[in-house]
């Protein structure tokens, strides 16, 4: 379903051709960051965005939104522990991969994502979900047996103090990495934008709102997947669908969306007026090779519909069932994820489908199979799903309500668990 | 006597990350190379790795070395710019061991240069091969070292 | 109580260890900083890459489009056979007559460069009478003077050298791509049997033996000009070209990579 705009791509084989003048090294069969560097910012931006959604609850007290609290922590790092793995794989030689961490080229914007990462898996993520559960896990390693168990006695890393203060004191820290997060989050995905937008030698790249564009898709795609993921999980379990929580995230979804289009049209508006040298090929861009992409699968399909679904249901939401609320929902979620990756595909492949000589366009031909073809990158599409339901199984026990086990400590009498 | 106390959780990750900064100055340590940030950000032996990289192409001078009067001759007419390695092929071999020959020379190492074109400037000469004596060899009327006299 | 002194007494034996360790790391490190020093101070042939800067100039109007230059890299380089591997090329320019009557200043302009121009041209599509103006563009790596390919390198496999060169460490090079992506004229390649990145060396092996890039050897009308900065010869090929070609020009300015590599009489369409 999330593949679609990359599989109507793939569909029409096209051998590799030039129309007008590439320089000859660009003429190449295959685009030099293929499919995967496709699904490397969308994964990555997909942490981001989860994460976001956490802090919501953490920082900003946005008490309805509790029971997605954990699950949008789990899947940012089930997502997060996939990220390197399309960069892995794409590397000409993986094996030296470990000298961007021994010899970081400070200049290089690729060589921070050793640290980045580091920081953000280590210094916020799993602490943030440690202090979160450190609780839970002293009392499920004493509860279950076998297995289980001793996993769970593992995560606590030996410390087993759960007296008020200890439990106080996690919540406390808790508040803190989660304000640390919000920056780290957008230093994360931000990077990612950088990556491209600090490439002059490509206009469609280099572009200073490129890193903000990036910051807000992800927040917005983010947010999408966990709507998604919530709603699906609810099914699969047959556990009620908390709507106050649910309107809460559509109505913090819109007004990112709203922004994101804001800022992506006025990049748009800004190439177009100040039009420079490059401005005829992106313009054919656009409207050739990137049409179904970037105009009916990004601008439509992407922003214009679901703007449209979920302003409607901000403006007439409380009147419609509940049911015509969750499919909407729903539809809309599944759309901006779409548009989300078609975005992704845009920026990667369209950079790539023209000539920096600005004379004339490439096609490629992509592959089913080998290490850069489709397959390959639906794996690891669908590899961050597969982590996270063995998350939920773990973290997510039917038994216990899914809320953030710190929150009561720092409004004791406010919260209550999920309905 | 009461002290403060740092707690448990927060001593384990301290140490934890002691750990792990310890782990990587070691890592760091050993996997970078030896001669990294002589000159730069980079390996500085990779500069004589890649300056000991065999050549193909010996140069003009290597074959003045035994054949100084066809060298000195050829400076003397139009094709002095020319080199011996732009018609006679590559020449480190050769110049190793006179024993390895140098390519043979064929009429289209004349109309590589000389056929005419639009984009070729005005003051290189130019023939249409297909109209000009068809059927007989360049040499015959051309010699490539003196290309001013006209047999 | 107890647990926690002995947490203590952890603490500060790893405190130890670790603050030993790093001081024996940064007194190994010296002793091999020193090392080094001495080991390089006779680096092959005397050769020392800080008493030279390489400069090599293109004169647009020499330019036969014979391929010889390209041919030669290929073979001195070991650069592989494909269509799209090329340390330099040769681009042929057509721009044809303005449509009568249509007041533009030039009509349409017809770029190519068959397998980088390595075998010669085949005859232009356009006809001789609808031409107003053709020619031949050499190119290379442009030795920039920011190189944004070095910059982006993210773990120093990609350098500026002392002596003006721009190199590729091919046995360090963890084959990301940044740099292919980061050079505006398209001048790298990802070579597809090492894996790595690859692109003009300027023949830094010939030129550190004293001997011309096979390039600028093999080229019959001098266009290629090439010559050290920083040793003015007599004659020297290089400077007869600055001084002849005082208004040269090199290639996508605007873009503040400081391109070294300069072109005379080039044409505006040129990029």
């Amino acid at each position: 379903m999330i593949m679609n705009p990359q599989l109507t791509n793939s569909i029409v084989e096209i051998l590799p051709r030039v129309e007008g003048f590439a320089y000859p090294n660009e003429a190449t069969t295959h685009p030099l960051w293929s499919v995967l560097i496709v699904v490397y910012p969308y994964v990555t931006g997909l942490v981001a965005g989860a994460f976001i959604m956490a802090s919501l609850v953490r920082v900003f007290n946005v008490k309805p939104l509790e029971p997605v609290y954990r699950l949008s922590l789990l899947t940012s790092l089930a997502f997060l522990l996939c990220a390197p793995l399309p960069l892995l794989f794409h590397l000409g030689h993986p094996e030296r991969c470990f000298e961007i961490m021994m010899t970081p080229h400070l200049s290089s914007p690729m060589a921070m994502f050793g640290f980045v990462y580091a920081w953000y898996l280590m210094a916020v993520l799993l602490l943030e979900l440690w202090f979160d559960y450190r609780k839970d896990f002293v009392e499920w390693s004493k509860a279950e047996p076998g297995l289980r168990g001793i996993i769970y006695r593992s995560f606590t890393l030996g410390v087993h103090d759960v007296s008020d203060p200890a439990v106080q004191l996690d919540a406390r820290m808790g508040r803190i990495i989660s304000i640390i997060g919000i920056p780290s989050a957008f230093l994360l995905h931000g990077y990612v934008g950088f990556i491209f937008g600090s490439i002059k030698a490509n206009p469609w790249w280099g572009n200073v709102l490129m890193p903000i564009i990036f910051i807000f898709s992800a927040i917005v795609s983010g947010m999408a997947l966990c709507v998604f993921l919530y709603m699906i999980l609810s099914w699969a379990r047959r556990t009620p669908i908390d709507m106050d929580c649910l309107d809460q995230m559509q109505k913090f979804l819109f007004f990112a969306l709203v922004v994101d289009a804001a800022i992506e049209s006025l990049d748009w508006v800004h190439r177009l007026y100040s039009a420079d040298e490059s401005i005829h090929i992106l313009k054919s861009l656009a409207a050739g090779r990137l049409f179904y992409t970037l105009l009916v699968g990004q601008a439509f399909c992407g922003t214009l519909l679901p703007l449209l679904l979920l302003g409607a249901i901000q403006l007439f939401g409380r009147q419609m069932a509940v049911a015509v609320r969750q499919r909407v929902y729903l539809a809309s979620s599944v759309l901006i994820l779409v548009g989300v990756l078609a975005m992704r595909w845009n920026v990667v492949i369209g950079g790539q489908l023209f000539s920096k000589s600005l004379r004339g366009f490439m096609d490629y031909k992509l592959e089913f199979a080998g290490h850069e073809g489709w397959l390959a990158s639906l794996g690891l599409l669908l590899l961050p799903f597969m982590i996270l339901a063995v998350f939920v199984k773990l973290f997510l026990p039917l038994s216990a309500p899914p809320q953030g086990g710190g929150l009561p400590a720092m409004k004791p009498s406010g919260s209550t668990g999920a309905a | 006597m009461q002290r403060p106390r740092i707690p448990p959780q927060i001593l384990r990750l301290l140490v934890l990350t002691i750990v792990i900064v310890t782990v990587y100055s070691i890592a760091r340590y050993f996997l970078t190379p030896q001669s990294f940030g002589m000159y730069g950000w980079y390996r500085a032996v990779a500069l004589d790795e890649i300056a000991a990289r065999p050549t193909t192409y010996a140069g003009r001078k290597a074959c003045d070395e035994c054949h100084s009067e066809v060298v000195q001759r050829l400076a003397k007419y139009e094709h002095k710019s020319v080199s011996c390695e732009s018609c006679h092929g590559v020449g480190q071999a050769h110049a190793e061991n006179p024993d390895v020959a140098v390519a043979k020379l064929t009429y289209s190492h004349c109309v590589r240069c000389h056929e005419a074109d639009p984009a070729r400037p005005k003051w290189l000469k130019q023939v249409k091969s297909k109209e000009h004596y068809t059927g007989q060899r360049c040499t015959e009327c051309h010699i490539p070292h003196q290309p001013n006299e006209v047999p | 109580m107890k647990t926690t002194l002995t947490r203590r007494r952890i603490l500060r034996a790893l405190s130890g260890a670790v603050a030993g360790l790093l001081s024996l790391a940064a007194s190994r490190k010296a002793k091999a900083a020193v090392q080094k020093m001495l080991v390089a101070s006779h680096t092959p042939k005397g050769y020392d890459p800080t008493k030279h800067k390489w400069l090599m100039a293109l004169d647009v109007e020499r330019c036969i489009g014979c391929g010889l230059c390209v041919e030669a890299c290929k073979t001195e380089n070991n650069v592989p056979l494909g269509p799209n591997y090329f340390r330099t090329w040769i681009e042929r320019y057509v721009i044809t007559k303005p449509e009568p009557g249509s007041g533009e200043l030039r009509g349409e302009v017809v770029v190519d460069s068959p397998n980088g121009g390595m075998h010669g041209f085949p005859s232009s599509l356009v006809p001789k009478e609808q031409i107003l103006k053709s020619f031949y563009v050499p190119k290379l790596c442009n030795l920039c003077e920011h190189s944004p390919c070095s910059q982006v390198c993210p773990v120093g496999a990609t350098f500026d050298t002392p002596d003006g060169a721009v190199l590729v460490d091919p046995k360090y090079c963890i084959g990301c791509g940044f740099c292919i992506q980061a050079c505006p004229y398209g001048c790298r390649f990802m070579n597809p049997i090492t894996k790595t990145a690859e692109k003009c060396s300027l023949c830094y092996h010939r030129i550190t033996r004293g001997l011309k890039p096979a390039c600028v050897e093999v080229c019959p009308t001098e266009a290629r000009v090439f010559g050290d900065l920083k040793n003015q010869a007599p004659d020297d090929p290089i400077q007869r070209f600055l001084g002849k070609n005082k208004a040269a020009q090199s290639l996508k300015a605007h873009l503040g990579t400081g391109p070294r590599v300069l072109y005379a009489d080039l044409d505006k369409e040129v990029r």
